[in-house]
């Protein structure tokens, strides 16, 4: 009977030290969260609904909804043009990402040397935006590459980045061609976990190669797409380097003004923190309604599928 | 047993030691300068003068205090002019900003309402007032006080390239809109397919300034203004603006200007034959040009008629921060920097010229000191600055109230809309009005830039407070030696407690 106590006591010890063990393990990680994530977001929480310019913490001040009616009062640009640009932005990027991934991912899968061909669709994620943006800048320019290729087929200059109809659109394939890399690693991982005995019973049926990728490809790669969807939509959502590199301030006028970029002047060139911090909350609630819906469908049509 | 113990004590104390380390390097540029008998005061500087010729400029400036001054001992930081209201911002919220500070005269109306920037001591503001031209002591002063010393100013004219306009057979630069019109069209050439080859006139849009200076230029050339006398409104849209962006407009659609273009590469290379900007590009031209810079020529800018004068100026200014702990010795260090003579112009001249006016000819700008200007300038045969130094006595100073640079950029936008054909000039015209005049009016308190020597009116719903500037009865002299706070006056101006008191 003692022994036993004196076992479970002991089996209590042990537990309790690897608890203790685990607990010191994770404080760092634990710590950095707090300092770097939580202690930032609840400061975000305060200036949001405060006024400072953002040179003297005694100097916040506490207005209240203020900020946020300020955003979406009569005149405000931040519904129109800077949230409707980011929408369209995050849009054009995952429609146009999505496409060329599934497109090259499918091609690569057919492949030899798959690795050469998934290295070299993945550099330009490893190339800093400043870099990519640039090179297409001046690709985009009056006398560049573009309009160069433009002019050697007969047609006239197109002013990509200085035309206000042109330059959303001329970023967003800039951003587009940037991610297709990341989504095609996703995707061919995908591809590859899609058990070949049905591809050679749809061979066997007769299906074509076009049924084939509607009626098997596509559903199993459900998954992958979603995962490809979601973080390409967040990543679109929040973009601003890219943007800042390639049109400076959003221009030309608020053509390619979006939200990560407006929040980024409000607070340091205009020095008002406190519509910057309610302009995050505002685009932090349409990151997580996007998420949602994006989880929602996706697991309506599965939930479809099984029926 | 003893390893397993000794280990976290070694730990702790090389991460005790990193963490002191760190905290006294945080601190140092604070703490060093404590001031006690024996110990130096450090004064810390910070500017946007990151890179040559600027960088060795100041700190030659610098180190001649040093070696003058046993007591007190300047160190000289600089960031890059992109990042300089950042690192101010950021510093200064963080307990750690320097001394003296070298704005952009168009954040001085957001730093005085933060209480970052102390207004300049009775004494120094006279000087000043009595030292340089009017409109660079109106730029450098909030609400009729005098801040700082102005330093870097700019004035705005137009710059020739005398070949192609030449080429264009305009044998003289224009003296009139029209002339320059005429000129800008004459000088224009496209290929088959668009391409801009050659551009009359230029009309930048590098950034805010290029796009706005040179509009508020020609505007304040047909003798218009951007802002109203109390500067709680925009009067971009009156006869003279309209004629401005008529005039720009004009020029885009008949293909003598294309604002897609880089006009401070195409300049240089030659493919433009008129642009409107500052003095600092003539030393940038200088450099980059080389022989083809004689082709340059600097001319007052034009007005709708001969004869008409005006143009706009910017500037810098140092000034001492509101939190310093040593601000005698800050306005001191700016004193003798900016007032006590160096050297004369010319060898065995008899005039001599400031430290500030010779750091600043020799980077190729200038000071609001024309006298030292002049005589630099005819020291080193730069003619081209001569229409920029007239310029001094007549320009307008840019507005520098405390949402100036929103003003501006809501101003770029809705005349980069107009540029694009997505507004017509009287719908941008009113949308910046509109978009100005609401933000201006955003938290009912107006600092305004006036003449010095004037009352300043300070707005808040419901109440007007009206104090006198410096040197008048009602204003109390600063308080040396009490950080954190800014003094009475500046109080008066933008008191805290009415800052929100206007919703949007």
């Amino acid at each position: 009977m003692l022994a036993e106590l004196r076992h479970t006591a002991s089996g209590c010890r042990t537990r309790r030290r690897r608890l203790i063990t685990a607990y010191l393990f994770l404080t760092p990680v634990l710590l950095f969260f707090a300092v770097f994530l939580v202690l930032p977001l609840l400061f975000a929480v305060l200036l949001s609904q405060s006024h400072w310019d953002g040179f003297d913490l005694t100097d916040i001040t506490f207005v209240g909804a203020e900020n946020f009616a300020g955003l979406f009062s009569r005149g405000s640009t931040f519904l129109t043009p800077v949230l409707t640009n980011t929408l369209l932005y995050a849009l054009g990027t995952v429609a146009l990402a999505l496409t060329g991934s599934l497109l090259v991912a499918h091609c690569i899968d057919r492949l030899r040397h798959q690795g050469v061909w998934r290295t070299l669709y993945f550099l330009p994620v490893v190339t800093t935006v400043v870099a990519v943006g640039n090179v297409w800048k001046y690709m985009y320019e009056p006398g560049g590459l573009v309009n160069g290729l433009l002019n050697r087929l007969g047609l006239g200059s197109v002013a990509f980045l200085q035309d206000p109809r042109t330059a959303l659109p001329s970023v967003v394939v800039v951003q587009a061609w940037a991610s297709v890399g990341a989504a095609v690693l996703v995707l061919t991982a995908g591809l590859k976990s899609i058990p070949r005995s049905y591809y050679e019973a749809a061979e066997l049926d007769g299906a074509g190669q076009f049924t084939v990728f509607l009626r098997i490809t596509l559903p199993l790669l459900r998954p992958s797409l979603l995962f490809v969807c979601v973080t390409q939509f967040i990543t679109g959502l929040q973009s601003f380097a890219l943007i800042v590199v390639m049109t400076g301030d959003g221009g030309p006028g608020d053509a390619t003004n979006v939200a990560a970029l407006e929040m980024y002047q409000q607070a340091f060139t205009y020095g008002d923190w406190g519509l910057a911090g309610a302009a995050a909350f505002v685009l932090f609630a349409v990151i997580l309604v996007l998420t949602l819906v994006q989880l929602w469908i996706f697991r309506e049509r599965r939930r479809g599928e099984a029926v | 047993m003893r390893r397993r113990r000794l280990l976290p004590v070694l730990a702790g104390a090389v991460y005790g030691a990193y963490g002191a380390g760190s905290t006294a390097g945080c601190a140092a540029p604070y703490r060093s300068g404590s001031g006690r008998p024996g110990d130096p005061i450090v004064l810390t500087l910070l500017s946007h003068y990151a890179s040559e010729p600027l960088r060795s400029a100041m700190q030659r400036a610098v180190d001649a205090w040093n070696t003058q001054h046993e007591r007190v001992k300047v160190v000289a930081m600089a960031v890059r002019f992109q990042d300089l209201l950042t690192t101010i911002m950021v510093r200064q919220a963080a307990g750690r900003g320097a001394d003296i500070i070298h704005p952009y005269c168009l954040w001085v109306g957001q730093l005085v309402r933060a209480g970052v920037l102390r207004p300049a001591p009775p004494a120094t503001a006279a000087r000043i007032r009595h030292g340089f031209t009017r409109p660079v002591v109106a730029s450098a002063s909030v609400g009729g006080q005098v801040i700082g010393y102005p330093t870097e100013v700019q004035a705005y004219a137009l710059y020739c390239n005398r070949r192609l306009l030449r080429a264009a057979g305009r044998h003289e630069p224009p003296r009139t809109w029209e002339e320059m019109e005429e000129a800008a069209y004459g000088a224009a050439r496209r290929d088959r397919h668009g391409n801009t080859l050659l551009q009359g006139l230029a009309l930048s849009r590098t950034d805010d300034s290029t796009v706005v200076n040179q509009t508020l230029a020609l505007l304040a050339s047909h003798g218009g203004s951007f802002l109203s006398q109390d500067a709680r409104r925009t009067t971009i849209d009156s006869p003279a603006g309209r004629a401005v962006l008529d005039l720009e407009h004009r020029l885009i659609t008949g293909g003598a200007s294309d604002p897609g273009t880089d006009v401070m590469k195409a300049f240089p290379a030659g493919r433009v034959a008129m642009a409107i900007s500052a003095n600092w590009w003539t030393g940038s031209l200088r450099t980059t040009m080389g022989r083809a810079y004689r082709d340059v020529q600097v001319v007052p800018l034009p007005g709708p008629a001969p004869g008409n004068r005006g143009t706009l100026t910017t500037g810098f200014l140092m000034g001492v921060n509101a939190k310093s702990r040593h601000p005698r010795a800050a306005w001191e260090f700016l004193r003798w920097l900016n007032e006590e003579p160096t050297a004369a112009a010319r060898p065995g001249a008899a005039s001599a010229v400031t430290r500030m006016s010779a750091l600043q000819m020799s980077v190729g700008t200038m000071t609001g000191r024309t006298a030292d200007m002049r005589a630099l300038a005819a020291a080193g045969g730069e003619a081209n600055l001569a229409p920029f130094l007239d310029a001094l006595e007549y320009a307008t100073p840019e507005p520098n109230g405390p949402h100036a640079q929103r003003a501006k950029a809501l101003l770029r936008k809705n005349i980069e809309e107009m540029w694009t054909g997505r507004r017509s000039v009287v719908s941008a015209l009113r949308s910046a009005t509109r978009q100005i005049d609401q933000e201006l009016s955003r938290e009912g308190t107006a600092v305004t830039a006036r003449t010095p020597g004037t009352a300043v009116t300070a707005r808040t719903p419901g109440t007007v407070v009206t104090a006198r500037t410096p040197g008048t009865a009602g204003t109390r002299p600063e308080r040396p030696g009490r950080p954190g706070r800014p003094g009475s006056a500046e109080r008066l101006i933008t008191p805290l407690t009415s800052r929100r008191a206007g919703a949007r």
